[in-house]
């Protein structure tokens, strides 16, 4: 068997489900656009007052009747393709926020520059276990059209996935014609969608004009969604559990609904953020005991409501020590165990920091949790009986002297069962051996290792034409940097 | 020639003792000379296996495989040797090995037993629970260059120490060298028993072994 962590019945997943649509029928959603309020009357929704759209049950249903239970996350390289809900293991993809870099070696923060997030996506490019990379970065020597910048940092460094989110309607239509040449022409890219975007519907249930705007771009051009749902429990979201979920639920629905009005059939992603406020200190943490329920419930979710469900976990330590492994830990293990498909990584500190060395943690964190969801296979040649037999039936001296370490039934299994990385950074020589390698902690490690990954990896450079199309379109868009 | 023992190294690399028995046997057959097959065939096999788990780059099934499958071929060619009475040649140095008396722990020993052998030592191996008055009288017995004890516990591993005193007691622990090592032994232990070395591991072991007998050459 597979082991599974299962916390919600089907019947309280069908009241939480049913609890969204009394939500969307009865209190409806603050709609700021409108020309989408207009789509929303024209196809059987109510328009109140101050821009609330009341949400018929049967609308919302056939919606998401019409929404793709799978989606693929397309990368440069088409063998790296994440085809979502699909797949043995849940897909890992770490994120670059802001405007914040960790260095783990000093313990210092700093402002983010362009080649800190190009060695993060080579790092990512290079380890088998990230499944591809989720850029929003707002460098300030940028200055505008953040999401062409980062998606061309994303694919000049790696074939993998490279997701993006928009905070600016503008730097839509660049991006598409960026994607569109790295695809082969736009009606390639459809078939092929190589760019996400995410945005976010404002909790308490409702989309503000900018969210409308990235919708409606969204659908026109085609552009994978990502609708990103986040209400920190207790301050724009209900306190309890079951509660914020429900209403998160109805606000991804009321993005579903637009979207499947606008562009009948397109695929929709659900990227729900699990957050509390902490009543102590009146931050949001993505990292507490709430969240980390919350991170258990989301593969049920997913597979109840049918849309693939991406879910970020996001340890709140400052520093890369024991609570942001605890955290990590707590976080990510759930949520793979929970059936989740896809899990975004962010990297520490409430700014959503990110840092090279926490990539090689987490990389063995998820070596680790596939092995546990991969289970004991129980069968005859691992059962092993011959082996043991073979091994016992060694006797010197009247003693039993046989060991599995020389036969070859170890060799075939090791690493099928153990999972053993050569080139692990964790360190498990004696201490003996440890101190005449130098003593060093985890993070001078990690560190020495991202370095020998930098030196050595170098992603797949992009094809000379794609280069010419880069200088057209930032010709075109006026883009500098 | 150099075909057959291009593919001896090869089957010792890939752990295939059934192939190594049935080459060497046919290299002899085709009139290579056994100290050949085991010079310029099995040994820079072996040593190349070693150097991999050294860098971490195999793990230590794959060279007592290989180890295996290596002293399978060493037995053909010694074997052949002794029939055509030639030497095989000294040993490059003699070591008595067990574990302590009352420890019962094989493993350890045993990996060093098969890599010190692989490497062209001799190795008296007095097995597991021995009585510290059993490693002095072998090494008096063969002349032995080095005492190697290990112990797995810490309760047994006082029985280092007496090793090293019943080998002043007998008046040859100028003349012999001393190794230990096992899970219940650190460098702090071995300052405190009084020995020449500690390994913390097999590999260390035969490393430090090597390098000491050079050195006395």
């Amino acid at each position: 068997m597979k082991p599974k962590l299962e916390i919600l019945s089907n019947d309280e997943l069908d009241t939480i489900f049913t609890t969204a649509l009394y939500l969307l029928k009865n209190v409806g959603v603050s709609i700021e656009d409108k020309e989408i309020k207009k789509l929303l009357a024209d196809n059987g929704c109510d328009v109140g007052s101050n821009n609330i759209v009341y949400f018929p049950e049967w609308l919302v249903k056939d919606c998401l009747k019409s929404t793709p239970k799978e989606v693929t996350l397309c990368g440069r390289d088409p063998k790296k393709d994440l085809m979502i809900r699909r797949q043995r293991y849940p897909y890992i993809i770490p994120h670059v926020l802001n405007v914040n870099y960790y260095e783990a070696l000093t313990n210092t923060f700093r402002t983010t520059t362009k080649e800190d997030v190009q060695d993060f996506v080579r790092v990512c490019d290079f380890l088998d276990t990230m499944d591809g990379v989720w850029i929003l970065t707002m460098l300030p020597e940028f200055k505008e059209m953040y999401m062409f910048h980062d998606f061309e940092m994303g694919v000049r460094n790696t074939t993998k996935p490279v997701c993006t989110t928009t905070l600016e309607p503008q730097s839509i239509d660049p991006t598409y014609e960026l994607a569109a040449a790295i695809a082969g022409g736009k009606d390639e890219l459809k078939k092929r969608p190589l760019l996400t975007i995410c945005f976010c519907a404002v909790s308490p249930l409702s989309w503000s004009k900018e969210g409308c705007e990235v919708l409606k771009a969204s659908a026109r051009w085609g552009i994978q969604p990502a609708v990103t749902t986040e209400a920190p429990m207790g301050d724009t979201g209900p306190v309890t559990f079951a509660g914020d979920i429900a209403q998160k639920m109805a606000e991804f629905l009321s993005g579903d609904v637009i979207l499947q009005l606008l562009n009948k059939g397109m695929p929709v992603i659900w990227i729900n953020v699990h957050e509390s406020f902490d009543q102590r200190t009146g931050m949001v943490n993505l990292a507490s005991h709430g969240d980390f329920i919350q991170a258990c419930a989301m593969g049920q979710i997913e597979k109840h409501i049918g849309v693939p469900i991406i879910s970020p976990i996001s340890p709140d330590s400052h520093m890369l020590d024991m609570q942001e492994s605890y955290e990590l830990a707590f976080t990510l293990l759930p949520q793979m165990l929970g059936g989740n498909n896809v899990i975004v990584v962010h990297g520490l500190d409430t700014t959503r920091a990110f840092n090279n060395e926490l990539l090689l943690l987490l990389d063995d964190m998820v070596i680790a949790a596939r092995r546990i969801i991969d289970g004991i296979d129980v069968n005859p040649d691992t059962l092993a009986a011959d082996v043991i037999k073979n091994v016992c039936s060694k006797i010197k001296d009247a003693r039993r002297i046989g060991h599995f370490l020389d036969q070859r039934h170890t060799l075939n299994w090791y690493e099928k069962e153990h999972r053993p990385r050569k080139d692990s950074v964790f360190e498990k020589h004696s201490r003996e051996k440890w101190m005449e390698l130098g003593s060093k902690s985890f993070i001078q490690r990690a560190h020495e290792r991202v370095k020998e990954i930098l030196k050595s990896h170098k992603p797949e450079p992009l094809p000379k034409e794609i280069e010419t199309e880069i200088s057209k379109i930032r010709k075109k868009y006026k883009i500098k940097g | 020639m150099a075909d057959i023992l291009k593919s001896i190294r090869e089957a010792v690399l890939n752990y295939d003792e059934d192939s190594v028995k049935r080459l060497v046997t046919e290299a002899i057959e085709n009139g290579i000379n056994p100290l050949k097959v085991l010079n310029e065939g099995l040994t820079p096999a072996i040593r190349e296996v070693g150097d991999k788990f050294g860098k971490e780059e195999i793990f230590l099934t794959e060279l007592l495989l290989a180890a295996n499958a290596c002293m399978a071929g060493v037995e053909i060619a010694k074997r052949k040797l002794l029939e055509e009475k030639q030497k095989v040649g000294k040993p490059k140095g003699k070591i008595v090995l067990g574990t302590v008396e009352g420890d019962v722990h094989n493993i350890g020993k045993d990996i060093f037993k098969v890599l010190l052998e692989i490497s062209g030592y001799q190795v008296y191996d007095l097995g597991i629970d021995v009585p510290a008055g059993d490693f002095v009288k072998k090494a008096i017995e063969v002349n032995a260059d080095f005492v190697a004890s290990s112990a797995l516990l810490t309760t047994t591993r006082p029985q280092q120490k007496l090793i090293e005193q019943k080998l002043k007691e007998a008046g040859i622990r100028g003349k012999v060298k001393t190794i230990i090592g096992g899970g219940a032994t650190d460098k702090n232990w071995a300052k405190e028993v009084g020995c020449n070395f500690y390994a913390t591991d097999a590999i260390e072991g035969v490393k430090i072994i090597i390098k000491v007998c050079e050195k006395q050459k």
